[in-house]
């Protein structure tokens, strides 16, 4: 094994962390902002989502394989599905009818998507925990 | 007599495809919500056990190779199982611990011949 693959693994894991750290961020983001009304583009806050691809490096070696280099969020996107209307006469935004778009975020899937980030980022940080006890037990050859 | 017939090379070639085996489960892992994400495998004890079947036993040709596997499909795609993976990661950290104390238990016996006590 080479020795820059010594710690690829870390770094894939960490990838792996980092990712899963900012889909939670994003997550927090569509909570907080549940019922904000108006958004930097203007009209009602959308629901935001992230988008996770694969990283691969150049294809080296005997077996010509791509370096594995772990994840990256390549994107941040908003929710294009439609906005609830609620009828609110009294709020500031609301139009002739009395009606407001609110955003389309909706707690219990927010909910499920922060626990699926939470467990992927411990898995994670597993698989980084495991990789240092290897190497404790790699660097334990030196000693006589 | 040679140092790789205490079987050191093939502990070392046995080590080197373990760590391979886990930056593969920490690609799985890292892309565990990556949409239509296919989990990769590796492939190295079948051919090592054709190898040493052989009459010659030569192992030093044997690499481990990195196979894309068939597995049940998620609705976006991913076929990582978490709990699959998580299973392998403990299993691939065992075998390797269990690899390098015999190595190095083999090292200390090479070490004691040498020094004569």
């Amino acid at each position: 094994m080479p020795f820059r693959d010594l710690f690829t693994a870390s770094a894939i894991s960490g990838s792996g962390m980092s990712a899963e750290r900012l889909r939670m961020e994003v997550i927090a983001n569509n909570i907080a902002n549940a019922n904000s009304t108006r958004s930097a583009n203007g009209g009602p806050y959308r629901r935001q989502d992230v988008v996770f691809a694969e990283v691969l490096g150049k294809a080296t070696g005997p077996h010509n394989r791509p370096a594995l280099l772990g994840v990256a969020a390549v994107e941040r996107v908003e929710d294009p599905s439609e906005l609830p209307i609620v009828h609110l006469p009294g709020h500031p935004d609301a139009d002739a009818n009395g009606n407001v778009r609110i955003p389309n975020v909706s707690l219990p899937t927010e909910m499920v998507n922060l626990l699926t980030a939470a467990r992927a980022y411990e898995a994670n940080l597993k698989a980084m925990q495991t990789f240092r006890q290897m190497n404790e037990q790699a660097l334990t050859l030196l000693r006589s | 007599m040679t140092p790789s017939s205490f079987g050191i090379d093939l502990l070392a070639q046995v080590l080197d495809a373990s760590a391979l085996r886990h930056r593969v489960i920490a690609q799985n892992i890292a892309n565990v919500n990556t949409p239509g994400y296919k989990r990769l495998e590796v492939a190295f004890e079948g051919e090592l056990k054709q190898a040493l079947a052989l009459p010659g036993g030569g192992t030093g040709h044997v690499a481990p190779t990195v196979i894309p596997t068939d597995a049940p499909e998620r609705v976006d795609g991913n076929t990582v199982d978490i709990d699959r993976e998580m299973n392998e990661v403990a299993k691939n950290g065992l075998l390797y611990q269990a690899m390098s104390q015999i190595l190095a238990s083999r090292l200390g016996s090479l070490r004691s011949a040498i020094s004569g006590r």
